[in-house]
């Protein structure tokens, strides 16, 4: 679990006030965490795109969103995060695990985690990877740096380093 | 009834709310026929006004109107879910349902066909959901915007057909910043 919490107090010190989640099991611990937790709002969504609708209403009331998903998400989420986050610059924080990174043991996860960095570099889209736990501390100004390149930044959790949350 | 006089009826309760409009000619006849601040305008990612305005009204406590379309509900149809368990009082979805996509030449939708979208809200957990008819429909919205206890979903019946409209002559961050004025934010960072 202290991965998990690092992870979300990280997040919350960047400025991260509202969370949105599609389950992921390397994500778990985090959504129980925000479960309990009464200083943000939290909540499951069924699809990461609309996610995106509902990040880019909660920056317009003043929030900075935070969505977690897999890997898999930001496939399902391209053209809201183009025309919608970066037409309008509005800052959202993606927490990824990076299914399909070593250690991953479902093989058909290979095939977006061989294209996931590419699709976030022709995104354009910042990307902090944590693959161990002293990567973390780089959370907090990386989530506030959304706010201030006013866009999407992309943390990508290899799967190593979550298995041992 | 088509969508641009629906639009026009509704100004009276629009103009004093904040409203999430969908892309295409729902916000360009929005725009054309009282351009407004409080109106966001989407330029982009069709399907997602449910959704914008779903977050918007869980962030502050004003009351927040998604103007959507049938198609565009189509498309995004776990919103209605996410809405029927998440949506705060102060949020209302009115869905304007003419049984087509209007933005790209009034192909039918499934609307005009079997599936009635006020089912699907129901199923999908959504507690106050009417339907009616274009005329009928600033009363809907009205009754929604007073119950303070309830999230509303409005199905406004109405004829295929638009207005010929140019595209809006603003850019995306004016959208966002007149809007985000309106609310009375201070800047953001």
């Amino acid at each position: 679990m202290k991965i998990s919490q690092k992870i979300i107090s990280n997040l919350k010190n960047g400025g991260a006030n509202f969370f949105l989640s599609v389950p992921c099991k390397l994500l778990a611990n985090m959504i129980a965490t925000l479960e309990a937790d009464n200083e943000i709002y939290y909540s499951a969504i069924p699809r990461e795109e609309e996610g995106m609708g509902i990040c880019a209403g909660a920056y317009l009331g003043n929030k900075l969103p935070c969505i977690m998903m897999q890997n898999t998400g930001i496939g399902n989420s391209i053209n809201s995060i183009v025309s919608l986050l970066q037409l309008y610059q509005m800052p959202v924080v993606f927490l990824i695990s990076y299914r399909g990174t070593p250690g991953e043991p479902v093989g058909a996860q290979g095939g977006m985690a061989s294209i996931t960095e590419e699709i976030l570099d022709t995104l354009r889209i910042p990307i902090l990877h944590c693959n161990t736990e002293k990567d973390l501390e780089k959370i907090s100004i990386f989530t506030n740096h959304a706010k201030v390149i006013e866009g999407p930044v992309a943390i990508l959790c290899n799967f190593n380093l979550m298995k041992e949350d | 009834m088509n969508r641009f006089e629906l639009l026009g009826l509704l100004q009276p309760t629009l103009k004093k709310n904040l409203v999430i409009c969908n892309i295409g000619l729902p916000s360009q006849e929005l725009y054309r026929i009282n351009d407004q601040p409080n109106y966001f305008y989407m330029l982009g990612s069709m399907g997602l006004a449910s959704s914008i305005g779903l977050g918007l009204s869980l962030s502050i406590n004003k009351d927040v109107i998604s103007i959507d379309g049938d198609g565009s509900i189509l498309m995004n149809m776990n919103t209605l879910a996410t809405i029927g368990n998440r949506a705060p009082p102060n949020y209302t979805l009115l869905i304007i349902d003419n049984e087509s996509y209007g933005s790209t030449g009034d192909q039918k939708t499934f609307t005009s066909e079997k599936t009635s979208l006020k089912d699907v809200a129901i199923g999908a957990g959504c507690e106050k959901v009417i339907q009616c008819t274009g005329d009928q429909t600033l009363e809907n919205l009205n009754k929604a915007l007073a119950d303070k206890v309830y999230s509303y979903v409005i199905i406004s019946k109405i004829k295929s057909g638009n207005v010929p409209v140019k595209p809006i002559p603003l850019n995306a961050i004016t959208i966002r910043d007149r809007f985000r004025k309106s609310i009375g934010l201070v800047p953001y960072l």
